[in-house]
């Protein structure tokens, strides 16, 4: 279906706006629920969409063609031709325009070494499977296929036949295999197992099936191993992610170029001669070096482009992978673009500058939603294009309150006590925030993600203990025990030591301004006679406090929440790593118990259980499951949502005018590793 | 920090000597001959005509901190998210006879260009007062009272009048500055005076005692200089425990920058000592038999005294500056407090400067105080050598 | 003398060493670590880490001994002359910092020359004609520079360079050259980039060099010399014209201790905002992430440099200055 460019009426915006807001083709709705004013920003929403998948073989290609900067090596013969490069049955896809054009260099900024996610995420068709650009369905990516056995024991890969590494050699289940026995069973690289591939506290193994079958297999039943392969998932996360920064995981490894660096096959002393001729401590930390992408030209791999330049440089430069799988339905293998050059920019406003001038050609990272007035202002006289992208995460900026903090006995009494946090919640005037820091672009309301996510627990749970109700706040905060009031109004704690003083803490440098928020709501509680200190800390400083339960209340988002089993750790207290409702309960839940503290509260104990029991679940069940424990959160009101479904985070999308098969709206997820579904390697330069 | 450093603190190598002058009448000579050694200072203080405008400017800005509650006619962290980024409000002076008033305005997003745009409404006339009543507050801290410079009739103050305009938060900027200036001018104050104090005693003892102290002491001063101060903020400005009041960081910022501040001061009077200790007039105090103490209070302090002002003086706008600088990086303070760095560091983005420009506003106090201190400064170390005309 | 000499030189490596570990306890002071900063890094930037690899990580970089143990590592290192791996780039410290020393320099001696092109006419006017309008609109001039917050106006400058000229935004190269080999087109880029930052450094560093230079001229113009020389006829430009090589001398011989780690830092807050890639965004990047071996070679070299410097301006002063040689006899 090629849809036209054409001038789009306002009618057809306003009602491609309510779709796209209401998730395109995958939920019923009745057209009453949509029948309202336009939101802001709306005509810089499109609609959501993408290339898709084409499985019928019988409208595959019959005749190949390649990029002719590849055309003119295969002329040399230094490349075999393009049908010996791809597997027998590469991906096919159709582009969500028109078939593209081949040639040009995409310019891009990005901040430093960290941002490794810059450069990750286009790349992320590497991984085994994929969600579509809807976020909602599992697709086959460098797996052709793949089986969920019945009872949820083993999920099996069928891998392509003919499948080539980036530099020629064959890409087989050995891979995987490699992978498995000397990368993750071996001990001075991976010490302790992965919790990705693990069920209730039981290790999963890999197996090899033939040459192109690979079964995952697992003691007890793991339907949700489906969808961590699918996500962004140490296990499912692909080559790029997983096996950069000395991380191990990511389910396979190019066996033939790895294997010279291990002791296994080139004996120890070799392998750590070999690490120290090159300036490496020992073999551990060169064989780390070797297999990251962003940092060695020399490994092969499967990505769409692969580095040329590595990303500890002033530019990190990528070019064609010459054996990608992928093809558009006319025969030409994938990417259109011949090179990606990102170029370090030292500072945010220098990047966005540099993203209104126009000296970026598709920049959705680092670029703020403050701005976007001044993108809009420049883009015809630059030419590109805007577009905006909202999330599906309830809250951009959530305030979580520490359900284990011991420091101030008094405060932890009150964090722990339900209506208090509910009184805080309907003291916060969402729609001023809204208004501020989102340009009116945002969703006010609770944690709980989209209605169109199949996790959420319904539109009524947006609203509840999420709207401003001064009134009511007070009440309950007067029904609680803390009826008594100073001079100036302010609430006293009842343990005679004075005013009740919440510590608010932020962090500096977000992309949200935390503290800019947290000065309104101190302002907000006022009204209810709430003190709140805000206090912001460098992020690094903000992580260490978090870690060493220092914190009473702090803002974070609430990101990667809207798919709760893939990634809990902003609405749930599981992961240590980031614990923000207590890291004590954290460990505890990370150690099945055995270190740490459990969390008092019968709630919240409830909502982890759940939880620890979901991975054994079929998927109708685990969304029901995720139902309940988003109701148990909302209304516990452990964190308190403000404002999202926003595009603040990757979703002020700077595109230039002269790219083609650029989506008008991209699923903004971090499980779809936007913008990985959007299928970068269809992007091109219409010239 | 960030320019290319000549002898920091601006002290001069030599001092200026006589400049060449026209004979001066007997009777003007009787007269300096007798002066004493401020009124000396005083006049050659009043030929530097512009030490004088800075002084008077230094002057007018003190005035304001002690009474910026009073200046101030918004309590600076009343947000409203309606007036968020509001451009200044003209003021217009005639109605039919000297009636200063403001107009209503109404606000709204545009939807198209996204940005907030205000339409005055010239039928809604808000008059301005002067000493009008608005919010509370504690002149010096001590006397409750409600009076402002302006206010308006008939409304509440701070949802009606934007003089500079508003930040994003929709708060009042003109108040706010008023609020960051008493702040900024205040660290200032504080960090030259422990910066001062510091200085003083540990270059004395260096200058004076010689020997082991002087070694010491200037070894300290030079390990002190040679940590760039960026690393040295950065470390002590996070090692703050956070559970610390916003007043107390206050302070603790304070005492770090003038931590660095000490050791120019330090290095300037222990020269002074160094070269007055051989003066003639020490000697003879010896000679007569006077106490070190003595000799250090009652002789040498007086005789470098003038100097010591002079580079106390030029200290400040350099304490400035660094609040300024460490703000901006997020190292110094942070909101919710209020200062100049705080303000400038909210304007210091593309947005700002393509829509809102107003708030770039705060950096002119910044550059008027810091040049009218350096003028000050100048003209008070011109003066103070005792070897000028 | 000589024993002077040697003792200044004991007193300095006793120095060097004091900053050794006051870089290091500078750095480590902030709660925290690498691995948290890293973590905090990846989860605002849309990644994750996971508890076993921060605790793999940091056992990896050995930052889970205490603190002593990871200075003597550190300091062993060094006197061998290793300085370590930049845990942020993934590169030899000695890389990274020299990628960017050279156009740090660049940068820094472009802003001297401003500042010495500004200063020494400015100074020498207003010390001939004080009092007098001029100097104080000269003054007034060279002290702009010095009150204008020096990261506003960059940002500033960036952006009308951006609205009305097009130019390219920041940096010190265009796009195209950035990775391009060195060409005589590519030098050219390099210095179409360097007045911005040149004129905002090198204005902000005029108004101390106007001071110095007008109270020595001054304090030299009265000098019974200079009398002589007018009595003789010498034409008035002439005679001034005469003194400044030598007033000049000595403010460089007495400021050559702080020149030296400037030239190698640059500064910190203006590059950042320009988007310099000069060692002082690279020292606060480093410092922010906690980065052990980059931020600590960086500040024991900025240190070294500093005492090195005001040994050779003890050196140049004594050369120059008799009276000090005498008062070190003491």
């Amino acid at each position: 279906m090629d849809r036209t460019r054409r001038r789009v009426t306002r009618r057809e915006l306003l009602q491609d706006a309510a779709l796209a807001a209401g998730g395109f083709a995958l939920v019923g709705f009745a057209p009453e629920v949509w029948a309202q004013t336009p939101k802001l920003g709306a005509h810089l929403i499109g609609r959501l969409e993408g290339p898709e998948l084409v499985r019928d073989p019988a409208k595959w290609p019959k005749k190949f063609s390649e990029a002719p900067m590849l055309a003119e090596l295969v002329k040399q013969g230094k490349l075999p031709p393009v049908e010996q490069r791809v597997p027998q049955e590469p991906l096919i896809l159709k582009p969500v325009r028109e078939i593209g054009r081949y040639g040009g260099t995409l310019r891009r900024g990005f901040t430093g070494p960290g941002d490794s996610e810059n450069g990750n995420r286009w790349v992320s068709a590497d991984k085994l499977l994929f969600w579509d650009y809807t976020g909602n369905k599992v697709m086959p990516s460098v797996a052709q296929a793949w089986l969920l056995s019945e009872d949820g024991k083993s999920v099996t890969i069928y891998l392509r036949k003919g499948m080539k590494w980036s530099d020629g050699q064959p890409f087989t289940a050995d891979d995987f295999v490699f992978w498995y026995q000397d990368i993750y069973l071996n001990k001075d690289l991976v010490p302790t197992p992965n919790a990705d591939f693990m069920i209730n506290g039981k290790s999963g193994s890999l197996r090899k099936g033939n040459d192109t079958t690979v079964v995952f297999e697992f003691p007890e039943p793991n339907y949700l191993f489906l969808d961590i392969l699918a996500g962004s998932t140490s296990m499912g996360g692909g080559q790029a992610l997983w096996q950069m920064e000395g991380r191990t995981m990511g389910a396979y490894t190019p066996a033939h170029y790895v294997r010279q660096f291990h002791p296994k096959y080139i004996g120890k002393d070799e392998a750590d001669r070999k690490a120290k001729a090159a300036g490496f401590d020992g073999w551990v930390a060169y064989i780390k070096n070797r297999w990251d992408w962003r940092l060695n030209p020399d490994l092969p791999v499967l990505t769409p482009w692969k580095t040329v330049t590595p990303i500890n440089n002033p530019s990190w430069v990528m070019e064609r992978n010459p054996y990608f799988y992928e093809m558009d339905t006319a025969g030409n293998q994938l990417p259109y673009i011949d090179r990606i050059v990102m170029t370090l920019a030292e500072n945010l406003e220098v990047l966005n500058l540099r993203a209104i001038a126009g000296q970026y050609d598709l920049q959705e990272r680092h670029t703020g939603m403050a701005k976007i007035p001044v993108f809009l202002e420049n883009r015809d006289r630059v030419g590109y294009d805007l577009h905006l992208d909202p999330a599906l995460n309830g809250s951009d900026a959530t305030l979580h309150t520490n359900q284990a903090h011991d420091g101030d006995p008094e405060i932890a009494k009150w964090l722990q006590t339900a209506d208090f946090r509910r009184a805080l919640s309907m003291g916060i005037d969402r729609d001023q925030l809204n208004e501020t820091f989102w340009l009116g672009i945002g969703v006010p309301g609770s944690i709980a993600p989209a209605e169109t996510v199949p996790y959420s627990p319904g539109p009524e749970w947006r609203k509840k203990w999420a709207t401003l109700d001064v009134g009511q706040a007070n009440s309950l905060l007067d029904k609680i025990g803390l009826s008594k009031k100073d001079a100036e109004g302010y609430r006293l704690r009842t343990d005679g030591k004075g005013r009740l003083r919440l510590e608010l803490m932020t962090a500096a440098g977000t992309f949200i301004p935390q503290t800019q928020i947290g000065e309104m709501i101190k302002e907000q509680w006022k009204k209810i006679g709430i003190l709140a200190d805000v206090k912001e800390h460098e992020r690094s400083l903000f992580i260490t406090r978090v870690r060493s339960n220092e914190h009473q209340i702090d803002m974070w988002a609430n990101d990667g929440s809207e798919v709760l089993f893939l990634f809990p750790r902003h609405a749930l207290p599981v992961d240590p790593v980031e614990a923000n409702l207590g890291y004590p309960i954290a460990v505890w839940y990370a150690s099945a118990g055995t270190q740490g503290k459990a969390p008092k509260d019968p709630q919240l104990l409830k909502a982890l259980e759940l939880f620890r029991t979901a991975n054994g679940k079929k998927a109708q069940e685990r969304h029901k499951v995720a139902q309940e424990i988003w109701k148990i959160l909302v209304d516990q009101v452990y964190s308190i949502g403000t404002v999202g479904q926003s595009p603040a985070t990757m979703g002020v999308r700077v595109v230039s005018r002269k790219m083609g098969n650029i989506p008008e709206r991209q699923i903004n997820a971090q499980h779809c590793r936007t913008p990985g579904s959007s299928q970068p390697s269809t992007f091109y330069f219409k010239g | 920090m960030d320019r290319p450093p000549h002898s920091p603190g601006g002290q001069a190598i030599v001092e200026p000597a006589a400049s060449s002058h026209p004979a001066i009448p007997e009777e003007a000579e009787e007269r300096i001959s007798v002066a004493t050694q401020w009124q000396l200072m005083w006049w050659r203080f009043r030929r530097h005509k512009l030490a004088m405008v800075g002084s008077v400017v230094v002057l007018l800005f003190y005035g304001l901190v002690l009474f910026a509650d009073f200046f101030a006619y918004a309590p600076p962290t009343a947000s409203e998210a309606q007036r968020s980024l509001l451009p200044p409000q003209p003021l217009h002076w005639l109605d039919g006879g000297f009636r200063p008033h403001v107009y209503g305005f109404s606000g709204r997003r545009d939807p198209v260009t996204l940005k907030r745009v205000y339409t005055p409404d010239p039928a809604k006339k808000i008059p301005v007062r002067f000493f009008a009543r608005g919010f509370e507050y504690r002149l010096l801290g001590l006397i409750p009272a409600d009076r402002h410079l302006v206010g308006v009739e008939g409304a509440a103050t701070e949802e009606t009048l934007f003089l500079l305009g508003t930040d994003e938060q929709g708060r009042d900027l003109w108040s706010r500055l008023m609020y960051g200036t008493r702040t900024s001018l205040t660290i200032g104050l504080l960090g030259v005076t422990i910066s001062l104090v510091l200085g003083v005693l540990l270059g004395g003892i260096s200058g004076f005692c010689g020997g082991g102290f002087d070694t010491v002491i200037q070894r300290v001063i030079e390990i002190l200089r040679s940590i760039p101060t960026i690393p040295l903020w950065l470390g002590l400005a996070a090692a703050l425990p956070s559970s610390w009041t916003v007043g107390q960081v206050y302070f603790a910022i304070t005492l770090i920058i003038s931590l660095i501040g000490w050791t120019e001061l330090a290095r300037v009077v222990r020269g002074r000592f160094l070269s007055l200790r051989e003066e003639e007039f020490v000697m003879a105090a010896e000679l007569a038999g006077s106490s070190q103490a003595r000799i250090i209070l009652t002789h040498l302090v007086p005789s470098f005294s003038s100097h010591i002002i002079a580079a106390t003086t030029l200290a400040l706008p350099a304490m400035i500056i660094s609040e300024t600088s460490l703000s901006f990086l997020g190292l110094g303070l942070r909101p919710p407090a209020v200062s100049w760095g705080v303000l400038l560091q909210q304007a210091q983005n593309v947005q700002a400067l393509a829509i809102s420009p107003w708030l770039l506003i705060p950096a002119i106090p910044v550059i008027v105080v810091i040049l009218a201190f350096n003028f000050m400064g100048d003209g008070l170390r011109d003066a103070a050598d005792p070897y000028g005309h | 003398m000589l024993a002077y000499l040697a003792r200044r030189l004991a007193l300095a490596v006793l120095t060097i060493w004091a900053i050794t570990i006051l870089s290091f306890v500078i750095i480590k002071l902030p709660p925290g670590d690498y691995i948290t900063s890293y973590i905090a890094q990846m989860s605002a930037s849309g990644g994750f880490v996971s508890e076993a690899e921060v605790q793999a990580l940091r056992r990896e970089y050995g930052l889970d001994q205490p603190g002593y143990v990871q200075y003597l590592r550190w300091m062993t290192m060094v006197l061998h002359g290793r300085f370590g791996v930049a845990l942020e780039w993934k590169r030899p410290v000695s890389e990274v910092i020299g990628d960017r020393l050279w156009l740090t320099m660049v940068v820094s001696v472009a802003a001297i020359v401003v500042t010495w092109a500004l200063a020494i006419p400015i100074g020498i006017y207003s010390a001939v004609r004080q009092y007098s309008t001029g100097d104080y609109v000269a003054t007034f001039v060279g002290f702009i520079g010095l009150a204008v917050p020096s990261f506003m106006l960059a940002l500033i400058l960036l952006y009308l360079g951006f609205k009305y000229f097009n130019a390219s935004i920041g940096g010190l190269f265009s796009d195209r050259y950035a990775e391009a080999p060195w060409t005589l087109a590519k030098v050219w880029d390099l210095a179409r980039h360097l007045p911005l930052p040149a004129l905002i450094l090198g204005f902000a560093g005029t108004a101390q060099l106007v001071r110095i230079m007008r109270a020595n001229l001054l304090d030299e113009l009265g000098k019974p010399y200079v009398v002589t020389a007018r009595a003789r006829g010498l034409s008035e430009w002439r005679v001034i014209l005469k003194y400044p090589v030598r007033v000049a001398l000595n403010p460089f011989a007495s400021t050559i201790g702080y020149l030296l780690p400037y030239i190698v830092s640059g500064s910190i807050i203006v590059s950042l905002v320009l988007g310099l890639p000069t060692v002082g965004p690279l020292l606060l990047r480093a410092l922010i992430a906690q980065d052990m071996f980059l931020a600590g070679t960086i500040v024991l070299l900025l240190g070294v440099l500093t005492v090195v410097g005001t040994f050779l301006s003890d050196l140049l002063l004594l050369w120059i200055d008799p009276r000090i040689r005498l008062e070190g006899k003491q």
